[in-house]
């Protein structure tokens, strides 16, 4: 039975990546309609690129993502740094807060955004994009950077003050620099989680402002195109390589909780 | 991140404060984009909705009995039954895939997880259009039907189409919590209970699944509500026939501008989700204190 376990699990493997790899393929696709494959082309990519709409929406998703997830990295990092070093009454109460926008499903917290924004006469637009990213990016940073942050030996910044260090300059020399590659993680996850949200942005984009995923939706209303595929391939290039970046390791500390069990 | 504990640093005789104001930031940002916007749709839900499209205030439950309607009911009906079935589906799947990699040797463990997570850090709407290709007409699963003589046009839009993709699209996070609690049971204790004459069903219903049972029941709670608050996939692989909650939802605040009635659905969302996190919570809490005891 652990083999026919084994061999289903392995099936499912392939499941995840044959949509992927579907995709890749049809993006080299020569033929107008996207589902015939008739020949290698790059002529998808080429009108990707020329495609000045599409550029747009992708300067706004950008511009909305490094926003978003700088603001959820620098407010992540405070509540991260305030909830592990030190002692914090009701701490569970504030990390509590600090998660609700997980299990709140996202559809709710879009059309919530949205009520108060109108009832606030607050256009919709950039802004209230960013802050809606950053409601969804927060609690995702702050818990990678706590997970960074406990895993951290408490013995070094005790004999960085033993030698006569200023907690600034402990934190500064010692802390900061162990917790860069968790820093640089936060960031990129949230940048991530940003750009390619579409329920959020549903809702607090407005008229006006359109982010990638949003234009990418209303042109599959009409049909899937060749040229989205191409895109598609970019974006899951896009994904590989912040997966490199953020490495395998604290991915997977990240996504599947806890310290690694010992190796044997 | 389950393993982070209360650092026991020295308290400082001054800074007390310090964490507090390190916390401020992020709490605003909670109170004034999450909690308070949850707070104006809980009142809106109550709101007379005006016919041409508004909120007229005051207080009715008409938004909640108007759910009960056959219109919406029938939604609310469909979109459990969507949301159980691919709970179901993502646990029984999740929980297969999370059994194979914890009983793989330890370095290979990090390889097979990533290749669960690539696919889940793509794009959903990527994800999700990757499998109009494979569905549509000309596509490789049409194409191989014709080839063993059933003759079928194209799988999008249909059921199996939205079944598929929804699992696609929640079966990693079903993953995740069911391989962290099952990472934690020592792998002796198969070999004890192969040894007393258990067979593979009797291993995991009697070991495995209750050792596990924190993670299985937050794979559940990551998989069944938010199913309901799913609106793109219905539209795009379903051609938009048989809308989920979540459709209802946006349509009832972009289209119909009757908020009052989208807040009571999404009220309605809301309470299911709370509900779930609680009978997970308390899962969670049995199982531990079983542990430890």
């Amino acid at each position: 039975m652990d083999r026919v376990v084994a061999w289903i699990a392995r099936l499912v493997f392939v499941f995840l990546y044959i949509p992927i790899i579907a995709l890749v393929v049809y993006s080299f696709n020569s033929a107008d309609v996207s589902y015939r494959f008739e020949g290698f082309s790059l002529r998808w990519y080429a009108e990707l690129f020329a495609d000045q709409l599409l550029l747009d929406t992708l300067r706004t998703s950008a511009i909305v993502g490094v926003c978003a997830a700088l603001l959820a990295t620098i407010v992540g990092f405070l509540s991260a740094f305030a909830l592990v070093r030190f002692r914090v009454k009701g701490r569970a109460f504030f990390l509590g807060a600090i998660v609700i926008p997980l299990i709140v499903p996202e559809i709710v917290l879009g059309v919530s955004l949205l009520t108060v924004f109108s009832t606030a006469n607050v256009p919709t637009g950039l802004v209230t994009l960013i802050l809606g990213h950053v409601v969804i990016t927060l609690p995702l940073a702050t818990l990678v950077m706590m997970g960074a942050m406990s895993a951290l030996d408490p013995s070094l910044s005790e004999a960085a003050t033993d030698l006569g260090a200023t907690p600034w300059v402990t934190f500064r020399r010692i802390l900061f620099p162990l917790l860069r590659p968790a820093v640089l993680a936060a960031f990129l996850l949230s940048f991530t989680t940003s750009f390619s949200n579409i329920v959020i942005s549903t809702f607090t984009a407005g008229v006006g402002t359109t982010t990638l995923p949003l234009r990418i939706y209303s042109s599959l209303r009409t049909g899937l195109t060749p040229e989205l595929n191409a895109l598609g391939t970019l974006l899951v290039v896009f994904t590989l390589a912040i997966i490199l970046v953020v490495g395998v390791g604290q991915m997977r500390r990240i996504l599947a909780g806890g310290t690694p069990p010992p190796t044997n | 991140m389950t393993t982070t504990t209360t650092t026991t640093s020295k308290p400082r005789s001054r800074g007390r404060a310090v964490p507090y104001l390190l916390l401020a930031p992020a709490i605003i940002i909670i109170t004034l984009l999450v909690i308070i916007p949850m707070i104006v749709i809980a009142r809106d839900s109550f709101a007379i909705s005006d016919p041409l499209g508004g909120n007229l205030g005051g207080f009715t439950l008409d938004n909640y009995a108007k759910l009960i309607d056959p219109v919406y009911a029938k939604t609310l009906g469909y979109s459990l039954g969507m949301a159980a079935i691919n709970a179901a589906v993502c646990l029984i799947v999740g929980y297969i895939v999370a059994f194979y990699i914890s009983t793989r040797a330890a370095s290979r463990q990090p390889v097979l997880l990533v290749l669960v997570i690539i696919p889940f850090l793509t794009d959903f709407l990527v994800r999700t259009f990757a499998w109009i290709n494979l569905l549509g007409s000309g596509g490789p699963i049409i194409s191989g039907l014709k080839l063993i003589g059933i003759e079928a046009s194209s799988l999008v839009p249909s059921q199996l189409a939205v079944t598929l993709s929804l699992l696609y699209a929640f079966l990693p996070v079903a993953v995740f919590p069911i391989y962290a609690s099952m990472r934690s049971i020592d792998p002796s204790l198969k070999e004890a209970a192969s040894d007393l004459g258990a067979g593979w069903w009797q291993t995991h219903a009697r070991v495995f699944v209750p050792l596990s049972a924190p993670g299985i029941a937050s794979a559940l709670m990551l998989t069944f509500v938010p199913t309901l608050g799913v609106f793109v996939i219905p539209v795009l692989l379903g051609g938009g026939k048989d809308p989920l909650v979540g459709n209802l939802i946006v349509t009832l605040f972009t289209e119909f501008r009757n908020e009052p009635l989208g807040a009571a659905l999404s009220m309605v969302v809301l309470l299911l989700m709370v509900l779930s996190a609680a009978i997970a919570g308390i899962v969670i809490r049995v199982v531990n204190s079983r542990k430890a005891a």
